[in-house]
Formats: structure tokens, sequence, C-alpha cells
């Protein structure tokens, strides 16, 4: 039997680990490794409600980069155009923009498609906004929403004064680590087992009594919510919203940290935005060899270890201990999921 | 007697190849109805249309006295149908216990509303409780935390059967419950199968090739063939019927 307490209990702690961990980095490094920690942090969330769509949904989407700009741009609106209003007012705000949106482009997409069809359209729909933000005065055109300020948070008695880049970081790093294990929560919810079980068979789950596709709009909204907080997180903290956010590059990041970090852990994208702002650092003196050094370790992840690095970590503690698949204590167990979803591919 | 399903003037095709012709069905409560025809009579295409999994061309289908022909599977799944498929649909990547734990929770959500899926993150103690005592009662203890999808094929058809249970549904259907079991399985399946539809007051709907299997369970016998009902009625009826004899010459 599963022990769904331990399982709790044992993802609380990785996600205050990896808490502390951050929380550490202002103390050891420089400010611009500082920064590149507060935007990995974010990526690792953007990383991990792509996943959870994926994984967990079975929807495959080339446009999270829509929900991540929606997020940056309604954060923005409201801080530049609307100063009076309090800072979480901006941020619930531009996570109701990404929700909108996925709930508007989930209505109609997931009537009309499914499985690359549907990615596709994810692709068009993302592009679409891209050029609506280029063409829209309001939003700043190609030159984008500049001098986002950070704020400062008035709570009755204390006063939080988030405007050092430090401050604001520490803001980032709880509300992401919030953001992250409010998502594995909802995945482990009688709700996300059910879409987890619409992802590995809509037909039965149909003949439980369950409406799929109100489900799997469900999941794409989930996602494009928290996607949208991200990006609304981030705004102030680079202090500009730029269309370049917008553009599809932006939407295959989550999907190279999925592949390296491992698509069948829950935890798997973290890693992956983890390993990639690192490499980004490494490489941050030579221009282009942060790209290929990325083709390449992608390259090697995928043919060499489909799974990604928590699928190899995980099949080498089980050869180690011995354990049965299932009692591993995780969410998910790499051989079945993730050696499906790189079937998938 | 109530009927609890009635099909009326029920015609389907795939493309160009009509597969059901102008079929009227019913079902009274209580009674283990079973399907018989030879390989592509359009069994489980009736079965597809009766559940819902497909639109009818034309037709009518009733359940409990309310039209459904425009329901989805799922929404007549609500009002009180279960259904296992021909090859057995479980979620391979979760132990049966999980598979059970999915199927219990839709029904408590489908009863008590969206707020079940919101208070509790593992699932209910009760929850728990029924799931294992399904697995006790069906027989697969022995499965513990294997993956379903590396169950034995009767064990994948009894996990489908106990998830379908799981809804407490008022009918059951079963497309072909003993498909590509051994003889011993097979009594071991019928034994199961009229326990269950005693013991839960189920009204039973089977597809089933295996005569020993259809004339153990049988209390009414309709027999499908090239899309046309032939005959329905008592199983002793129907097997003395002459046209039955025809189509299935030589066996039995
Ligand atoms: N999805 C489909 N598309 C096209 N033709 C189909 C489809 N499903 C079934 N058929 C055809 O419809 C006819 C009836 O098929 P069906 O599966 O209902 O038969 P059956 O009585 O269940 O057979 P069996 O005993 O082999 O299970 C067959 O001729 C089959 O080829
Ligand atoms: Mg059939």
């Amino acid at each position: 039997m599963i022990d769904y307490r331990a399982r709790f209990r044992i993802n609380l702690a990785i996600a205050l680990c990896g808490l502390a961990v951050f929380a550490i980095v202002p103390f050891v490094a420089n400010s611009g490794l500082v920064f590149l920690a507060g935007l990995v942090a974010i990526n690792i969330v953007f990383g991990l409600c792509w996943n959870f769509l994926f994984s967990g949904a079975g929807l495959l989407s080339f446009g999270h980069a829509m929900f991540f700009a929606a997020g940056a741009y309604g954060m923005a609106v409201v801080s530049l155009r609307m100063p009076e209003l309090p800072f979480f007012l901006g941020l619930a705000f531009g996570s109701a923009c990404g929700a909108l949106i996925a709930m508007i482009f989930g209505y109609i997409a997931l009537r009309r498609a499914s499985g690359v069809y549907f990615a596709v359209l994810t692709l068009a729909f993302s592009e679409l906004i891209h050029i609506y933000i280029t063409k829209t005065t309001f939003l700043g055109r190609n030159d984008g929403l500049v001098g986002i300020p950070r704020p400062t948070i008035d709570l009755g008695p204390w006063v939080l004064d988030l405007t050092s880049a430090t401050s604001y970081y520490y803001f980032i790093i709880v509300a992401m680590t919030i953001a992250a294990f409010a998502l594995w929560c909802f995945q482990n919810s009688p709700a996300g087992r059910l879409i987890q079980a619409i992802r590995q068979d809509p037909l039965r789950t149909a003949f439980l009594g369950a409406g799929i596709r109100g489900w799997q709009l469900t999941a794409f909204v989930v996602s494009g919510t928290i996607a949208a907080f991200c990006g609304a997180v981030m705004v102030p903290f680079t202090q500009i919203a730029s269309p370049e956010i917008a553009v599809w590059t932006v939407s295959t990041q989550p999907i190279l940290f999925t592949l390296l970090g491992g698509a069948g852990h829950f935890w798997g994208p973290a890693v992956g935005a983890i390993l990639f702002g690192a490499i980004a650092y490494g490489t941050r003196a030579m221009q282009g060899l942060s790209d290929i050094t990325v083709s390449v370790l992608l390259l090697t992840v995928v043919l060499l270890i489909p799974g990604g690095l928590l699928g190899l970590w995980q099949r080498r503690r089980r050869k180690a201990g011995g354990r049965q698949p299932g009692q591993a204590g995780d969410d998910a167990r790499p051989g079945t999921a993730a050696g499906k979803v790189e079937a998938r591919q | 007697m109530t009927q609890i399903m009635q099909a009326r003037a029920m015609c389907k095709s795939y493309g160009p190849v009509r597969v059901l012709e102008n079929v009227d069905f019913e079902l009274d409560e209580g009674e283990a109805h079973v399907v018989i025809g030879p390989n592509g009579a359009g069994k489980t295409t009736l079965f597809r249309c009766l559940s819902g999994e497909t639109r009818i061309d034309s037709g009518t289908i009733t359940l409990s006295g309310s039209d459904v022909t425009a329901l989805e599977g799922w929404q007549r799944v609500k009002s009180g149908i279960g259904r296992s498929f021909q090859v057995a649909r479980i979620f391979g990547g979760m132990s049966a216990f999980e598979n059970l734990i999915i199927a219990i929770e839709t029904r408590e959500r489908n009863k008590n509303g969206l707020r079940f899926s919101l208070r509790h993150l593992a699932p209910r103690k009760a929850v728990l409780e029924e799931a294992e005592r399904l697995i006790g009662e069906l027989g697969l203890e022995h499965t513990s935390d294997d993956a379903a999808e590396n169950l034995s094929h009767g064990d994948k058809k009894r996990l489908e059967l106990a998830m379908s249970l799981a809804l407490k549904p008022k009918l059951l259907m079963l497309d072909e419950p003993t498909a590509g079991m051994s003889p011993s399985d097979r009594a071991e399946a019928v034994r199961l199968i009229s326990q269950v539809r005693d013991t839960y007051g189920l009204t039973l709907l089977l597809t089933e090739h295996d005569m020993e299997v259809v004339f153990g369970l049988a209390t009414r016998l309709t027999v499908l063939h090239q899309g046309v009902i032939i005959a329905s009625g008592q199983p002793e009826e129907v097997r003395a019927d002459s046209r039955v004899r025809e189509v299935y010459l030589g066996q039995h």
C-alpha cells in the first residue's frame, strides 16, 4: 500500500530544502549570480507547470510563452499604469490574464484537436499573442514596458521593503516554493489523480463517469495560471516586460528543462532548470557556447538516458537498494511514465 | 417487470459499413441478458452504442425512462451504467489499488459534487477501505504494488470488473468477460460474475462466445447476426430456434 503521508512529507522536505539552498545564495555569491538564481527559481516553476500539463495531463504545449508573457504584461500594466493598486493585486491580475487566455484557448483547442495538432495550435496561438504585444502601443510595442518598480508591501504593523534586488530575490524564492508545492499538492489530490488517469486512458476514465474535456481544460488552466504567475513575479525583478518573453523560444525552455531533468518525476524540470542555469553561467563569457553546450547535453540525455537525470538517478538507487517499483516513495515511476513520455516524443 | 434500458430502431454504420440495422433492444431490471453472435456480428458495436462510446446514426435509447440518445458515455455512467471492454482497459501505470481509488473517487465526486476534490489530498479513509474490500472481494490481493500493466490477463479483467463495481452501477455491461481465459479461469469467472450479480443486485448485459458461460449465466439470450437480431428470449427457446441453429451450424 502507498504511504500517502510519507509522500507528502518527503516532497514538502524537497521543496523546503530547495528553498534553503536558494536562500544561501546571496551570502556566498555576487549580485550577478543572485540575479541568475532568481531567474532559475522562476524557471523551475515554469518548467514544473509545463511538465504537469505534459506528464500529468498528457497535453503537449508548444506555447507556454503566451502565459508567461500574459502574466508579465499583466503585472507590468498594473504597476505602471495603476501604481496605487497593491502589489498583490498586480500578481493576481497577471495570473488571471494567463488563466483567461488558457480558458479561452483551451476551450477552443481541446474541442477540435489532440496530440500534435493541439501542440501546433498552442504554438500558433502563442505567436498570435506575441504579434499582438508588438503591435499594441498600450503594451509598448517592440520596446516593451520598462521601469517597473519593485514594491514596498504594507502589512499593517510591518512594512516589507522589496525595493532592493536581494530582498525581492527572497520574495521570489518564497513565492516559487509555495507555487511549486501547491502544484505538487494539486497533482496529488483526487483531481490530480483523475487527470493522470485521463492521460493513461481517456476512454476508461470517461466510463468511470468523468467528463474528459472539462478536466483537461482544468489542467490547462491550472498550468497556464501558474506560468502566468511566474511571469508576473519576474517582471519587478528584471524591471522590464519585453516582447522577447512572448517569443516561441521561451516556450521551448520548459521543454528543455523537462527533457534534461526527467519528465517522469515531478521535480525533474527543477533539476533541468538548475542545470540549464549553471550552463548559462559557466559559459557566459563566450557567445554561443551556451547554446552549443545545451544542445550537446540535450542530445546526450535524450539519446543515452531517456527519462532524464532524475530517471537515471532513480534507476541507480533502485538497483542499489533492490526496491520494488511503487515503493520508492516518489510520485512517479520513471520506468513507466517516463518511458512512455519518451516514446511519445 | 420494469425496463432499465430500451433502444428503438438503432442504426449504426462505420462509413459505408452498415453494422447495426434497425435494432430494437430492451433490458429488464434484474435480468442477465447475454448477446451472442458470430465474429463481426456487431456485438461490440451494440455495446458501444448503448453505453454511449459512440453516437448512433438514428434511433433512440432510453435509460430508466429518460432519453439518453444525445448524452455522452460519461453522462450515461452517472445514471447508473458500468461497463468493461473486450480488451480490458485499466490504468497500466498504476497499481490495482490506485486504479480502484480513482474509480471510487470519481463516483464520490459525481455524487457529492466538486468540493469532494478539493478538501483532501490523500484518498479518504472510507475510500481506502472500500478499495481494500474490493481487492479482497475480487481476489486481487496478490497484485500488491505491481503496475497494473504487468498483471496477468485474468487479473486485468477482474480489476476492470472491480472498477466497474466500484461505481455501484444498476446495470453492468461486460463485453466478453471471459475472452482469452483458460477453461478453469472461465468457470471461476462465471462464479464470480453470478456472485457479484447476487450481492449487488445488478442487471447484467454480456456478450460472450463460450456457450458454457452463456448458458451458465443467461436468463435471457439474444442472437445478433450481421447487425440484425434474429432471436431473443429464454435461453432454451433460443437454443431450439431453427434460424439460430442455421447461423451456429454445428455449434450446439
Ligand atoms: N471502428 C470501426 N471502423 C470500421 N469498421 C468497424 C469498426 N469497428 C467495427 N467495425 C466493423 O463492424 C463489424 C462489427 O464489429 P463488432 O466489433 O461490433 O463485432 P463483434 O460482434 O463484437 O465481433 P467479435 O465477436 O469478434 O468481438 C465488423 O465487420 C467490423 O469489421
Ligand atoms: Mg466484440
